[in-house]
């Protein structure tokens, strides 16, 4: 926990500076896990503020502060999952070809220097596993994105889900076997490429 | 499962790590909590003007119950009076309004009967 049970309890009380402290020690998490569910930085602060607007609008609803944790994970999931479908209502292009402004700046001043070299790695690397991402649905790549990037539990998904381990479990494995098949895919893809190049 | 496989899956997540460390949070601007107070600020007012109007509407609801209520006894009351049969509700009626002396005189004026039908 990044704040006491008592600053959580205040906080539930109608304490705005007990809130305000939750904000502040949650922030950097809920703006990190919020940037990888959605992948636009652009948007990252607007859904963060929806998190916490609803944290703010519920707190009374949670029944102990020692389950607060998972209780704010499940409303950044739920969150991001209006935000997506929001953005697929708006029907804009698809997230592997809608490079980010961020992005597009980023690839587009990667040349030269090491830190720049760093950054074009790294959009690289999103921007594949943006791509394979894509292959599954919405919610199973949120789930994936909570279990492989952001490193949570099963057990800390299944107070967020709700749904029992096993259950869980199966989904994690089919998105999961999805994803690597598309991986073999690319990769197979990308030897092609280079032998057909050697050629 | 063959080695190929578990060396995809270790590629995996090895790029599954490296996409973490890829996607920094982007930092808050400074005016984020101003922002977020002014925003629960204004949706509370949203929520107090429509508390308002659920509880004035729960008001009316309840003031339409009582109404009902109160036109439903008086209809039953009413239908009290139509439950005996036309002559009997008549001979009620004429009883209330004519004295019982008037009444004996009314009889007693009444022609006779025609000895001959």
């Amino acid at each position: 926990m990044l704040v006491e049970f008592d600053i959580v309890e205040r906080a539930q009380a109608g304490d705005a500076q007990a809130f305000n402290e939750i904000v502040q020690a949650y922030r950097r998490r809920i703006f990190g896990t919020v940037s990888r569910l959605i992948g636009r930085p652009e948007d990252v602060e607007d859904v963060a503020q929806e998190v916490f607007i609803r944290l703010y609008y519920s707190l009374d609803q949670l029944r102990s502060p020692e389950v607060f944790e998972p209780w704010l994970y499940r409303l950044t999931v739920n969150a991001a999952l209006d935000y997506l479908r929001k953005r697929r209502k708006r029907k804009l292009e698809s997230r592997v070809a809608d490079l980010s402004e961020q992005q597009v700046m980023m690839a587009d001043a990667a040349a030269g220097s090491k830190v720049q070299v760093d950054e074009k790695e790294k959009a690289r690397i999103r921007e594949l596993v943006d791509s394979l991402l894509a292959g599954v649905s919405e919610e199973d790549r949120l789930l994936l994105t909570l279990k492989e990037v952001e490193g949570l539990s099963l057990k800390e998904l299944e107070k967020i889900y709700r749904v029992n381990e096993n259950a869980l479990k199966v989904r994690l494995f089919r998105a999961r076997q999805r994803v690597l098949r598309a991986y073999a895919a690319r990769l197979g893809g990308e030897a092609r490429k280079g032998s057909d190049h050697e050629r | 499962m063959s080695a190929e496989y578990r060396d995809l899956e270790k590629d995996l997540d090895r790029l599954l790590e490296a996409y973490r460390e890829a996607c920094e949070a982007p930092e808050a601007r400074p005016d984020f909590m101003p922002r977020l107070w002014a925003r629960i600020e204004s949706t509370q007012g949203w929520t107090e003007r429509l508390w308002k109007w659920a509880n004035g509407l729960a008001v009316a609801a309840a003031a339409a119950s009582v109404l009902l209520v109160a036109l439903q006894l008086g209809s039953r009351q009413q239908a009290d009076f139509y439950t005996g049969t036309y002559v009997e509700t008549l001979m009620a009626q004429t009883e209330a309004e004519i004295a019982p002396a008037e009444l004996a005189g009314l009889v007693a004026e009444a022609p006779a009967e025609h000895p001959g039908r």
